[in-house]
């Protein structure tokens, strides 16, 4: 080729590369700095910020918006965490249903949609993950951000040789010092993740928190699944509520200890370095499986996929998987009678500590009017009662 | 129409567009680009912007290791360090063949080792070591195949090993316990090799090697040589012991201390500029690579192409899967590059692991074997590459010859280390 050639073939290339990164970077602006509206529950007191706990985190994007919800009767305090892993959107939707809707009438319910706002600004990169989602309301639909496991590398970069977790100093994966459910308990002088959950332990133990439920979803080829993994602090709970789940609310729910070895996670960690009984709910969620066919906004909120299908039928599944999938109301509404039975059993157990609340929908109701119907239109609501996260 | 059809008609398109492109002569990146371009659109995707720059972006931290490892290493070399390392090895081994063997293997295993590329291996030292072994009367198709072989091994040595990483990140599973499990094979591997492959060679003309091999810069000593790597040693320890009280420096960074120590140290002036600007044109094919491999995924993952890739193999009976990983893991590495170790490496060890067997070992056992693929077409840049440096002027399938033997030990221990990864656990707690 002459070297005219060259220069026209290099030209061309720069110029297509650059309405590319335009087109791209357009896209990837839209999604960081979406504003998901929260329109607060009449049952919601304070909206607090996580900076109001520990200052560290004060002007990061991890200075997260904390709903609290409070009763007329003192009682117990419940720490509801959504977007751990912001990929797995059925732990959000179930705060904003519980933000928007629910009433406390005795104790205190304490609600993050965005426990690492970081991961919701970004996409897993060769996931191939929608940008966002949208939720069918009577009102037209409220749109979401997709978010990754990690926080964004834009937020947090680079990633150790190896990350060796605070303070056990058991050597994790390099990427997981992004993971938000591999950072607890935190460290005050940390990366930004170690730092929020710093300021989410000092949350914790500052408005003496008794239960934290951490809400998750998993692929079905993972074998921690539908199930509540508990701290030894609550054992017992946990194995009432999947017991009382399994026999009255149409779903199965299952029980796990929290391994003792296994460090950064939330199940154990705030359970020994907090007075909180720590849990964690997981749904399942095809979308996440490598087995997946095509990736789009349809599988993330119909959950169904043929080749996960097959991959049941091979026995390589840990939850079933049938024609149906797993639509994301029936995830959300899992999600949201766990915390109903969690609340219930706890407060029937501690009466002094009792945590009661109303207009939160069951399984059956969120599985029947969908996850939509409880989300409430920002447009029809006074300014200052709509928040944005 | 059902998700299977949609999935094969695209790929089918993908593996089209692919083949028409090389028939073209368009180079393997640019092959990979356009067949996830074809396959977007074949979708109903349109040209998707997003996806296409996301996916490109997949391998950064790993482009970033490549470019600041090999500066490091051409800085080394440039300064003269590795023409007096194997200048002094000559001088005190000439005569004892063994003991030569076995520093010719560190030598040939190290730079790929610490970046991941067998390519660092061929272009630092490979060209050197081929003048050593030709001097010990080796043919040239034979010391080809020696360079290629280890400098295969060298890329799937630990630390970074480009094939374990790719897979145990697309499994969430951290890349943790992988060191003795890839280290063990390789050593043992490349020496197996290179006394196969190098048994007749004669002890070497030492005045004769002199001569031709490049002088190293009077001033030149030890300490020039391994304080750089010294450096890179206890950044690495400094951040595991102290990991809570210095902040996160990064892999790139810590080889581009080294580097800068390196250039610091270096006998003779290094133009420092034009050394990174080489590196950069050295690398660029394997960027490229990793780039556009980034956007092939990303794209098949997107069409669901990955996906019926995946559930086609983890459905398989699982006879067949050991009995075909020789074949298809070092024909995909040809087709893919690293591109097959999302692709094909996540579904065996979804599979592996759903079966009980050990997933880091069965993972070692594959990346053992991936790197074989480097010298078949249609991409063979390693394999071409070594013919290159060594000079080798016969036709191509004369080393592939003499790949051939060590290649199915290679292949059967990275199959028995697969197959018999539960009973090989221990490796990954020492």
């Amino acid at each position: 080729m002459s070297v005219h050639g060259l220069h026209i073939r290099k030209c061309s290339f720069v110029i297509l590369g650059a309405i590319l990164m335009a087109f791209a970077g357009t896209s990837f602006y839209n999604s960081r700095h979406l504003r998901e509206p929260v329109v607060l529950s009449p049952g919601v007191t304070q909206v607090k910020k996580l900076s109001d706990y520990f200052p560290g985190i004060k002007g990061t994007i991890n200075d997260s918006n904390i709903y609290i919800l409070e009763g007329t009767e003192p009682g117990g305090t419940i720490l509801i965490l959504g977007g751990s892993h912001p990929e797995e959107p059925a732990s959000r939707l179930t705060t904003w249903i519980l933000a928007e809707n629910a009433a406390v009438e005795q104790g205190r319910l304490l609600v993050v949609p965005s426990a690492n706002r970081s991961a919701t600004t970004v996409t897993r990169l060769g996931g191939a993950y929608p940008p966002d989602f949208t939720i069918p309301t009577p009102w037209g639909g409220q749109k979401f951000r997709m978010g990754d496991r990690w926080s964004n590398p834009l937020d947090q970069w680079p990633d150790p040789e190896v990350y060796i977790h605070y303070p056990s100093r058991q050597e994790l994966a390099y990427v997981d010092i992004r993971n938000l459910n591999r950072t607890w308990p935190g460290r005050a002088n940390g990366t930004l993740t170690e730092k929020t959950c710093y300021a989410m332990t000092q949350l914790i133990q500052k408005e003496n928190v008794d239960i934290v439920i951490d809400l998750h979803e998993a692929e079905l080829q993972y074998p921690v699944i539908s199930t509540i993994v508990a701290h030894q602090k609550g054992e017992d709970l946990a194995a009432l509520v999947s017991m009382m789940i399994s026999g009255s609310e149409g779903f199965d729910i299952g029980m796990e200890y929290s391994p003792k070895a296994l460090h950064g996670l939330s199940h154990r960690e705030i359970g020994d370095h907090t007075q909180a009984i720590s849990l964690l709910l997981e749904a399942p969620e095809p979308f996440l499986d490598a087995t997946r066919g095509r990736t789009d906004r349809a599988l993330l909120l119909e959950g169904k996929d043929e080749f996960v299908l097959r991959a049941g039928k091979h026995g390589l599944l840990f939850e079933k998987m049938d024609e149906d999938g797993w639509p994301i109301d029936i995830r959300v509404g899992r999600h949201c009678s766990t915390i109903i039975y969690i609340l219930e059993l706890w407060s029937e157990e501690n009466p002094e500590k009792a945590v009661v609340a109303r207009k939160i929908p069951r399984y059956a109701e969120v599985k029947e009017k969908g996850v939509g119907f409880f989300l409430r239109d920002p447009t029809k609501e006074d300014p200052k009662n709509v928040y944005f996260e | 129409m059902s998700m299977a059809t949609s999935a094969q008609i695209i790929l089918a398109v993908m593996v089209g567009t692919y083949l028409i492109a090389k028939v073209f002569k368009v180079s393997t990146e640019l092959s990979m680009f356009a067949a996830a371009l074809a396959g977007a659109i074949a979708g109903g995707f349109g040209i998707p912007a997003r996806h296409i720059v996301e996916g490109a972006f997949t391998y950064l931290d790993i482009v970033l290791i490549f470019i600041t490892a090999t500066l490091f290493m051409n800085l080394l070399k440039e300064s003269g360090g590795v023409a007096y390392v194997i200048r002094g090895i000559l001088r005190r081994f000439h005569r004892r063949k063994s003991i030569l063997f076995v520093l010719i293997t560190f030598l040939l295993l190290l730079p790929g080792a610490l970046t991941g590329a067998g390519s660092v291996t061929v272009l630092i030292t490979g060209g050197m070591i081929a003048v050593v072994l030709g001097y010990m009367g080796i043919s040239k198709p034979r010391t080809a195949a020696i360079i290629f072989i280890l400098a295969s091994l060298s890329a799937a040595a630990p630390p970074v090993s480009l094939w374990a990483m790719l897979t145990a990140a697309g499994v969430n599973m951290p890349y943790v316990g992988f060191f003795l499990p890839l280290l063990l094979p390789c050593v043992l591997l490349s020496l197996i090799v290179i006394f196969i492959l190098g048994w007749k060679g004669k002890p070497v003309d030492l005045k004769k090697a002199l001569e031709e091999l490049p002088e190293a810069p009077p001033r030149m000593n030890w300490i020039r040589i391994l304080l750089p790597f010294l450096v890179f040693i206890f950044l690495v320890l400094a951040g595991r012991i102290w990991p809570h009280s210095l902040p996160v420096v990064g892999l790139p960074m810590m080889f581009m201390v080294s580097a800068f120590v390196s250039l610091l140290l270096s006998p003779i002036k290094l133009n420092f500029l034009k050394i990174s600007r080489d590196t950069v044109h050295q690398l660029l094919p394997l960027i490229g690579t990793l780039t556009c491999v980034g956007i092939l995924v990303q794209i098949m993952t997107l069409t669901g192409v990955r996906g019926l890739i995946a559930i086609t193999i983890v459905t398989l009976p699982l006879i067949a899967v050991f009995l075909t990983l020789f074949f298809f893991l070092p024909v995909s590495e040809a087709v893919l590059m690293w591109g097959a170790a999302p692709v094909l490496g996540v579904p065996l060890v979804l599979l592996f692991n759903t079966i009980g067997l050990n997933p880091i070992i069965a993972l070692a056992g594959m990346s053992v074997i991936w790197p074989l693929g480097d010298a078949l077409p249609p991409t063979a840049i390693i394999g071409r590459l070594t013919v290159q440096t060594v000079g080798m002027k016969d036709s191509y399938a004369r080393m592939l010859k003499h790949c051939l033997i060590p290649a199915i030990i290679i292949m059967v221990v990275g199959t028995l280390m697969v197959v018999f990864s539960k009973k090989l656990s221990f490796l990954t707690l020492l």
